[in-house]
């Protein structure tokens, strides 16, 4: 299958005051259409640095990063920002909602960006937070919503472009056991309907859904199993 | 969502924030209004006050003001020679002698205007009549004296001239024709004005014939310029000054200092504002680093983010900015009073006086202090490592 996204022997080097730190050591990596990936490791061993530079929104020191056969490091800032508004949805931990905005406008932001028409948006938006579970929160502000419905929020927002693959880091590390058990069938049900899923975690059962697991260890995969 | 919407989103759904910015450049915004009004208000009241006597060149003997320096001499024959002019459209001989009259057990100091009777006024009539016609003894009084000495047209007045060596000369006679608005008086000055010839007789001057300083009226097909240009033609010896002459010399010397401080006020007021907003904004951004972040990690351009805290700051100065306008007018109302009521300031004289460019100024440093105010938080949020802030917001 034609992978969405092919890292090549890719590294992150850090500059520090105390000396250069190694997050990426020649790391190599395919995620093709389909793909449920999980990133499993120590802190500090390189999983969100992986999650960032395959997200774009970090650029690799060395190595080849290629988005649908196109070298991510040739691209200018504005292409990269296109690139992420259109193919690529993000998640994070602590959510990052805008807080001035309701839900349903967070859910809009991105496509409003990308150029879609409002009554189509407005309808896609109602669509994912019925997918998601918050149609009735739909005017809700984020500080008006639990955790687990801000991370839910915050994949509606993910997916709001439908984008072919999916980053998420750490999305149950703020959230309870029950609520995190319900984001991962979330994101279950979104690879089931076709979406890449790249997860990063600490989590065992989160990364147990996944179908191929990576682990990390000093900026190195050091195992990938199929599950 | 255009990043317009965005920033007003956010400017009204956080308003004790907002609130906060806004009435922080309300309150610097009215300072900086005012001094832009304090700036050429003198100027411009002062050239209005010339403009109200109606005369726009005035023909004294030397260079110095006019009623310090030495009288013209021949003054009837010089206002002839001057009214002859083909620039010229009427003259008026000024001759101004102190005063005084009873009131009660006190002496009143009263300023005596001496002009002719049958020439334009420089006093505006608001009761009674005009001295014109009604014979040397008749006088016309300014408000300040009626109230005080409950004088009203018809009433009876004795002046007594304080004419130095000839001090002792009798009592004159008068009646008041009229109450009359002077425009240099004082609020407390007590101005009367009556014939030319009776200015002369308060002291025993029965046939000098001097006067303080001649005003005259150009034709306005002439112009003030060409009037003033030939009167230095024809007579050399006198000095010549128009209406717009005395403005730029005013302007130079005792109106500079307000200007000066207005513009330092200004400069300063200017100085806090840009900070307030700045701070308020960059508190902002650095709060929201996560946000922003993500916002670009999802797609959004960094013109576009940027654009957004532009707007904000340019949402949150351009209220005050807005609000500051009737701050700053209730401030100058208020400001103009206190300083009038110094002494010796013509009553119709304003320190603070508005004009539409005041308002195009304010509006463009206004603008420009958005712009600046936004210069520290934009470069953040254009500099802002995406990875690095996602990565130190998710452990901080």
């Amino acid at each position: 299958m034609t992978p969405i996204v092919e890292a090549r022997s890719i590294s992150r080097v850090f500059p520090m005051p105390a000396g250069p730190v190694t997050a990426l050591r020649d790391v190599s990596l395919s995620i093709a259409a389909g793909d449920y990936l999980g990133v499993v490791g120590p802190s500090g061993c390189g999983k969100s640095t992986l999650l960032h530079v395959l997200g774009c929104v970090d650029v690799p020191t060395s190595g080849t990063l290629l988005f649908h056969d196109r070298d991510v490091g040739s691209l200018a800032d504005t292409e990269r920002s296109r690139l992420r508004l259109r193919e690529i949805g993000f998640v994070f931990q602590r959510f990052f909602l805008l807080p001035m905005l309701t839900a349903a406008e967070n859910v809009e932001l991105p496509q409003a960006e990308a150029g879609a028409p409002r009554a189509e948006r407005r309808r896609r938006t109602m669509a994912l937070l019925e997918y998601v579970g918050l149609a009735a929160r739909a005017d809700h502000r984020p500080s008006e919503l639990s955790g687990g419905e801000m991370q839910r929020v915050a994949i509606a927002r993910a997916l709001a472009n439908r984008p072919r693959l999916l980053l998420a880091d750490e999305p149950t590390g703020e959230l309870d056991q029950g609520t995190g058990e319900q984001i991962a069938t979330l994101l279950d049900r979104l690879h089931a309907d076709g979406t890449a899923v790249v997860v990063v975690t600490h989590d065992p059962a989160i990364a147990g859904r996944a179908r191929r697991l990576l682990r990390m260890r000093d900026g190195r995969i050091v195992d990938e199993a199929p599950r | 969502m255009r990043a317009l919407r965005l920033a007003w989103l956010t400017v009204v759904r956080q308003p004790a924030r907002s609130c906060l910015g806004i009435l922080g450049v309300a309150a610097v915004g009215a300072l900086l209004f005012d001094m832009l009004l304090l700036s050429r208000g003198l100027i411009l009241s002062f050239r209005d006050l010339l403009d109200r006597a109606g005369f726009d060149v005035r023909v004294v003997a030397s260079d110095t003001l006019p009623f310090n320096g030495p009288r013209l001499e021949d003054a009837t024959a010089l206002a002839r020679l001057i009214a002859s002019l083909p620039e010229v459209e009427a003259v008026q001989q000024v001759r101004v002698a102190d005063a005084e009259t009873a009131s009660g057990d006190f002496r009143r100091r009263i300023e005596f205007v001496g002009a002719d009777p049958q020439a334009r006024p420089m006093w505006t009539i608001v009761a009674g009549q005009d001295i014109a016609g009604r014979g040397e003894a008749a006088l016309v009084i300014n408000r300040h004296l009626a109230q005080t000495l409950r004088l009203s047209p018809g009433s009876s007045m004795s002046l007594t001239g304080r004419c130095g060596e000839a001090q002792g000369a009798p009592p004159l006679a008068f009646t008041v024709a009229g109450i009359a608005e002077f425009p240099f008086d004082t609020a407390t000055a007590d101005t009367v004005a009556g014939a030319l010839s009776a200015a002369g007789r308060l002291c025993g001057r029965t046939t000098e014939d001097t006067a303080d300083l001649l005003v005259v009226r150009s034709r306005p097909d002439a112009g003030a310029d060409a009037a003033a240009a030939a009167i230095r033609r024809a007579r050399r010896d006198v000095h010549v000054v128009t209406s717009d002459d005395l403005v730029q010399q005013f302007n130079r010397t005792q109106f500079s200092y307000f200007r000066q401080i207005s513009v330092v006020l200004a400069t300063v007021t200017l100085f806090f504002g840009v900070l307030l907003i700045a701070v308020l904004l960059t508190v902002s951004v650095n709060q929201h680093l996560g946000e922003i972040a993500t916002l670009r990690a999802i797609g959004l351009t960094r013109r576009r983010v940027v654009s957004g805290i532009v707007w904000e700051s340019a949402m949150l100065v351009g209220a005050g900015g807005i609000l500051a306008l009737p701050l700053g007018t209730a401030l100058s109302v208020w400001l103009d009073r206190i300083l009038r009521s110094m002494p010796g300031v013509p009553a119709d004289l304003h320190f603070f006086v508005f004009e539409p460019r005041a308002l195009v100024i304010h509006a463009l440093l206004l603008a420009m202090a958005a712009i600046a105010a936004a210069a520290y938080p934009v470069r953040i949020v254009a500099a802002l490592p995406i990875a690095a802030t996602l990565r130190r917001e998710a452990v901080s």
